[in-house]
């Protein structure tokens, strides 16, 4: 299966290359903004025709992914900046009340509507670009910190920790040195699907109009706004369409080829456990951690 | 069996939680507002009288925990306030969008667990060959597209380039099964993740089952290939599809707000979307009543369907 896998990988890396490289090398090469032409025109020295108010839709395909990628990145760096302490504290801590108060709020959390709630903080706030990472991120703690929790639980209960703990380590070195370590590649798995979700809420807050101006250099806010113009001018919305789906998609593929040795319930089981999807197993494992 | 009861004790008292926090968390929406929350709906109109309105129909001049309690109580009796722009009930706007919203709801439901089951078992009927790699890298790329880029995509090729599907439900109104042409792509497009999810959920699992002691037996019974598939090893395949479930339905709802966005469908997601638009906050409150407690209730139902096939499996509660 390794020819797959490498196969898959080098598909993944070409999928992903365009858009990345674009998102952000793009804004360089782009130039200062050009004379405003009609709206939805084709050709006359625009190589991909204008958009709704009659910019270049080249440049602004060159602006609008820096955005979508930082803004997913900040979102996945932030929510796990929250759910690692939290889930690693609920995990090792030997007060059950301590534990309870960390991680129940988070369960009674996890039922609201992810989209949902962006929705209602955009009907009362203008997030912005750092509000909406904000935003994403807090809706991807809940299930960020039970995944850390459950990952970090099985490893302090080794006895390995007991140990360290009789030798009088500190709880830093017992902590981060040993749990930490060794939850690595259910972590690097889980940021994967993380980051693939991510990208995908950012983007389709951003389409509804969530946390973004209404002109914003987006992808996404180009494909809402050009579409009424989609019958006249159909590159101004499918070009930026086709660098999300190419943006999320190598993502996506690009981490599950590489992350298939990082999953951990591929150990001690027979045949058939090659290619999971990595959602499932470190789902079902959380799921089964949880609950001894 | 006093396991599963404390379970589904714990898991309803989850529920009930969950129900009270979706409240308590619609309602601080108001109380979040910096400010004066009237000036700040007021938004680009800030004139006094437009002010004093806003203060008089959301009755801002009480103390919060008495308006909290006014609402809840109105809730209780199915009373969700009136719209801040057009003074109709909220529940009338819900009614209204209701129809076309469970109509793409029920046919994804309906065609979910075919296509997912199907995709999935295909799969695992040829692990390793070209059927199953075919399948499990499509569904594995388009797992991961935001509805709203797939679905103009798919718009541009057969509505515009190919001209066989109308590109959105633009005129139509409610009356969505009547114009079936129109419905194909919504559909197509709020199956596509849920369908990938779910059908790779099943691949593994039947993989698994397939591999099994008891389905090996089964063979040396000599029962038929088929039988065993549907009969013997799919059960033992479902109790990870089921803790999919929840999922699905936390994606279903974000896809159908994007999806009556994208075609223009009159459902509860473009009612949202203009409340949210409009800053009408008594609408958007009472449709994010109803999409928390339907998720809340959906989710315990997946949560319970899934402890009873996999009882060993603890979902959070």
């Amino acid at each position: 299966m390794t020819k797959l896998r490498t196969a898959r990988f080098a598909l993944g890396m070409t999928v992903v290359a365009l858009p990345l490289a674009l998102a952000l090398l793009g804004p360089l090469f782009a130039g200062g903004p050009g004379p405003r032409a009609a709206s939805f025109t084709l050709g006359a020295g625009h190589r991909l025709g204008t958009d709704f108010v009659g910019r270049d839709v080249w440049r602004q395909v060159l602006h609008s992914g820096r955005p979508v990628v930082l803004t997913a990145l900040a979102a996945t760096t932030l929510s796990y900046l929250v759910a690692l302490p939290v889930g690693l504290l609920a995990a090792l801590t030997r007060r059950r009340l301590l534990e309870e108060l960390l991680m129940r709020p988070l369960d009674v959390l996890l039922a609201v509507p992810s989209l949902l709630l962006i929705l209602l903080a955009s009907t009362v706030f203008s997030p912005g670009p750092v509000g909406l990472a904000l935003l994403v991120a807090l809706v991807n703690v809940p299930d960020a910190a039970r995944l850390v929790r459950a990952a970090a639980a099985e490893a302090a209960a080794r006895p390995a920790v007991e140990a360290l703990r009789m030798q009088g380590e500190t709880w830093w070195r017992t902590a981060v040195g040993y749990v930490g370590r060794s939850m690595l590649r259910t972590l690097a798995a889980d940021t994967g699907t993380r980051l693939t979700g991510v990208l995908y809420l950012v983007a389709t807050a951003a389409f509804l109009g969530a946390g973004v101006a209404p002109d914003a250099a987006d992808w996404a806010v180009m494909v809402d706004r050009n579409r009424i113009g989609l019958f006249v001018q159909p590159w101004a919305v499918v070009v930026p369409a086709l660098l999300i789906v190419a943006l999320t998609t190598g993502t996506n593929l690009l981490f599950d080829a590489a992350l298939v040795d990082a999953r951990p319930s591929d150990r001690g089981r027979g045949r058939g456990t090659r290619l999971l999807d990595p959602i499932r197993t470190t789902r079902s494992r959380a799921g089964s951690e949880a609950r001894p | 069996m006093s396991g599963l009861r404390s379970f589904v004790a714990r898991r309803l008292l989850l529920g009930v939680l969950q129900t009270i926090a979706v409240v308590l968390l619609v309602f601080a929406l108001i109380e979040a507002l910096p400010g004066d929350a009237a000036v700040a709906l007021a938004g680009d109109q800030p004139d006094p009288a437009r002010i004093a309105a806003l203060r008089e129909a959301m009755h801002l001049d009480r103390p919060a925990h008495e308006r909290l309690t006014d609402w809840v109580t109105g809730l209780l009796h199915g009373e969700l306030g009136t719209s801040l722009s057009s003074g109709r009930p909220v529940g009338q706007y819900i009614c209204d969008g209701f129809g076309p919203t469970l109509l793409l709801a029920t046919l994804t439901a309906a065609l979910l667990v075919p296509a997912g089951f199907g995709l999935g078992v295909l799969a695992a009927r040829h692990e390793g060959r070209l059927a199953d790699r075919l399948i499990s890298s499509v569904t594995l790329a388009v797992y991961a597209v935001p509805e709203f880029a797939l679905g103009i995509l798919l718009v541009t090729v057969f509505a515009l380039q190919l001209r066989w599907l109308p590109p959105t439900a633009v005129g139509y109104g409610t009356d969505l099964l009547g114009h079936p042409a129109a419905l194909v792509l919504p559909v197509l497009v709020l199956l596509a993740r849920p369908v990938c999810s779910l059908s790779r959920l099943v691949r593994a699992g039947m993989i698994d089952a397939l591999a099994s002691p008891y389905v090996a037996q089964a063979r040396r019974y000599g029962i038929s290939g088929a039988r065993i598939r549907y009969t013997h090893a799919l059960p033992g395949a479902l109790a990870p599809a089921a803790q999919q479930l929840a999922r699905t339905v936390d994606w279903l709802l974000c896809g159908v707000i994007v999806v009556e966005a994208l075609y223009v469908i009159p459902g509860l997601g473009t009612v949202l979307l203009d409340a949210v638009a409009e800053r009408d906050v008594p609408v958007v409150q009472g449709l994010a009543v109803v999409f928390g407690l339907l998720t809340v209730v959906l989710n315990l139902g997946a949560d319970l369907v899934t402890h009873r096939l996999a009882p060993r499996a603890g979902v959070i509660a």
